[in-house]
């Protein structure tokens, strides 16, 4: 009974130290997202940008009244809405696991899909930041949740496709597409209005609207992103028993996230911030507000009406838009070509490697309820995210050089000044 | 079908809001900054701002921060919280 109760609670406390490993990159991976334009014309230093950015999303977790507790609609391990009996009282809350909880060994399976489908997405996240790729950190999740479920639940039983397809697949292709036409619009305004300002002026008026536009953006990044895991974690704490599915999220929960995604946020993840700020196009401060405000535009409208954006697709969609809407720029398409291709595996790579690490768990699972096969999913994550960082660090990206000029070869600047470098570097 | 019609159809509000806010405030800025730094005529010289200009620049950059914080609180605060304040 002891031995029992004290897997359980490893596993548990293994289960949200992995979500909030994931929460932190989701920080890092979006940091670019809101600050990359700030940073490439000069706004703010690379340094304040990122602690600004991690301020307000710090902010921006506690700034949301209502606290999802369902995480994926899409995964069917969760009743999405309360259900009610013919009295009109409630038998089922929004949040409560489904009915296969209850059954003999429940409690093991339905962590465990959480489980693997976090290290899904925390690898591809890796694995993206490393390539300096900006893909969706929530489709990095979802995708590491359908997976483990498809494996844990079985394929029609475990995942609502038809919800995959109207709520994650069509908002990623049709979001990118409006974030550009509403910042390629702003920018070809924002020119023509100023055609006769003075250069200089111009440039320096724009960038305080472009502080506060990529602040917009990081505040609307906290308030959506945070919360994705803080309902994972409260997920494990009911699936392993110690809160009620009735029950409010723990104050203790929403603090660690916050504090997660922010400190993730202020790592600052260069690598993608250089691709967002410098590969795309070359951005000068009016094309930077005009970006920034079309991406904060977008998202907040989007959660306002319910519709889950990625702010990785909007954010990219409107800088190439200020690329689009400006005469004289170049945008260097085959770095979207690269990242287009990188959202479209997003999905199924994180669902591949959410349901191997189903499998691996679920083989392993030994006598004592399923510590070991959870043990060695997270070794193989120990393993997998060390390798990452370590061959980062041979063509680092920092603060000092994420603004060099663009390379199409490679995502970190050739001729790099590591020798008087001051800073860390991520 | 029909559900993939009904995730398409909000896009269209996003779009219209978001030209409205998304691309609207930074030409209603850029108004702003055009009336408070003068203007370089075709021949390169660069001329005072009119006298009226910083108060136009004044305006049009209030009208901007207004609505901004005007957007967060409706987006931020749930109908409970607003209907404290008798909105809704």
């Amino acid at each position: 009974m002891m031995i029992r109760l004290m897997t359980e609670l490893i596993i548990l406390v293994l289960v949200v130290g992995t979500a909030l490993a994931f929460d932190f990159t989701n920080g890092f991976h979006d940091t670019g997202n809101a600050m990359a334009t700030s940073i490439a014309t000069g706004a703010l230093r690379p340094k304040v940008a990122v602690a600004l950015s991690g301020v307000l999303n710090l902010v921006g977790a506690f700034l949301s009244v209502e606290v999802a507790k369902t995480v994926a609609k899409v995964v069917k391990i969760q009743y999405t809405k309360d259900v009610k009996d013919a009295a009109g009282k409630v038998i089922h809350h929004a949040g409560e696991p489904l009915p296969f909880f209850n059954a003999a060994g429940g409690h093991h399976l339905l962590i465990t899909i959480v489980f693997a489908g976090l290290v899904g997405g925390i690898i591809w996240n890796l694995a993206t930041w490393l390539l300096g790729l900006p893909s969706s950190s929530s489709h990095a999740l979802f995708g590491g949740l359908i997976g483990a479920a498809v494996a844990g639940l079985g394929f029609s039983s475990g995942v609502d496709w038809t919800l995959v397809l109207s709520s994650i697949v069509i908002p990623a292709i049709l979001s990118p597409i409006v974030a550009l036409i509403i910042a390629a619009v702003g920018t070809w305004l924002v020119f023509r209005i100023t055609n006769r300002t003075p250069e200089k002026a111009r440039e320096k008026g724009f960038r305080w609207g472009q502080i506060g536009s990529a602040s917009l953006v990081s505040l609307a990044h906290g308030t959506g992103d945070a919360q994705k895991t803080m309902g994972v974690i409260f997920l494990a704490l009911v699936a392993h028993g110690s809160l009620d599915e009735s029950g409010d999220i723990p104050i203790w929960v929403k603090i660690s996230c916050a504090v997660a995604i922010a400190l993730g946020t202020y790592i600052g993840g260069w690598r993608v911030i250089r691709t967002l700020g410098k590969g795309l196009v070359e951005i000068s401060s009016p094309q930077g507000m005009a970006a920034e405000s079309a991406s904060a535009a977008v998202i907040l409208t989007s959660s306002h009406l319910g519709l889950a954006l990625s702010t990785t697709h909007v954010a990219t969609g409107s800088i190439l838009g200020t690329g689009v809407g400006k005469k004289s720029a170049k945008v260097r398409w085959n770095v979207a070509g690269r990242m287009a291709a990188g959202w479209l595996i997003t999905l199924p790579i994180a669902a591949i490697v959410g349901a191997i690490c189903w499998y691996i768990a679920d083989l392993l699972k030994g006598p004592a309820d399923g510590l070991i096969g959870i043990l060695v999913v997270f070794a193989i994550l120990v393993v997998v995210a060390s390798m990452i960082y370590l061959k980062s660090r041979k063509a680092p990206v920092h603060a000092d050089n994420v603004n060099a000029e663009w390379d199409d070869s490679a995502v970190a600047p050739q001729s790099d000044p590591t020798a008087d470098r001051t800073s860390a570097s991520v | 079908m029909s559900t993939i019609l009904t995730s398409i159809s909000p896009i269209w509000k996003v779009l219209l809001v978001g030209l409205v806010l998304g691309a609207g405030l930074p030409a209603l800025f850029a108004f702003g900054i055009r009336a408070s730094a003068g203007t370089v005529g075709p021949d390169g010289t660069t001329a005072a701002p009119e006298p009226a200009g910083r108060a136009i620049a004044a305006v049009s950059f209030v009208v901007v921060a207004l609505v901004v914080v005007a957007a967060i609180v409706v987006l931020a605060s749930t109908k409970a919280f607003l209907a404290k304040f008798g909105l809704s």
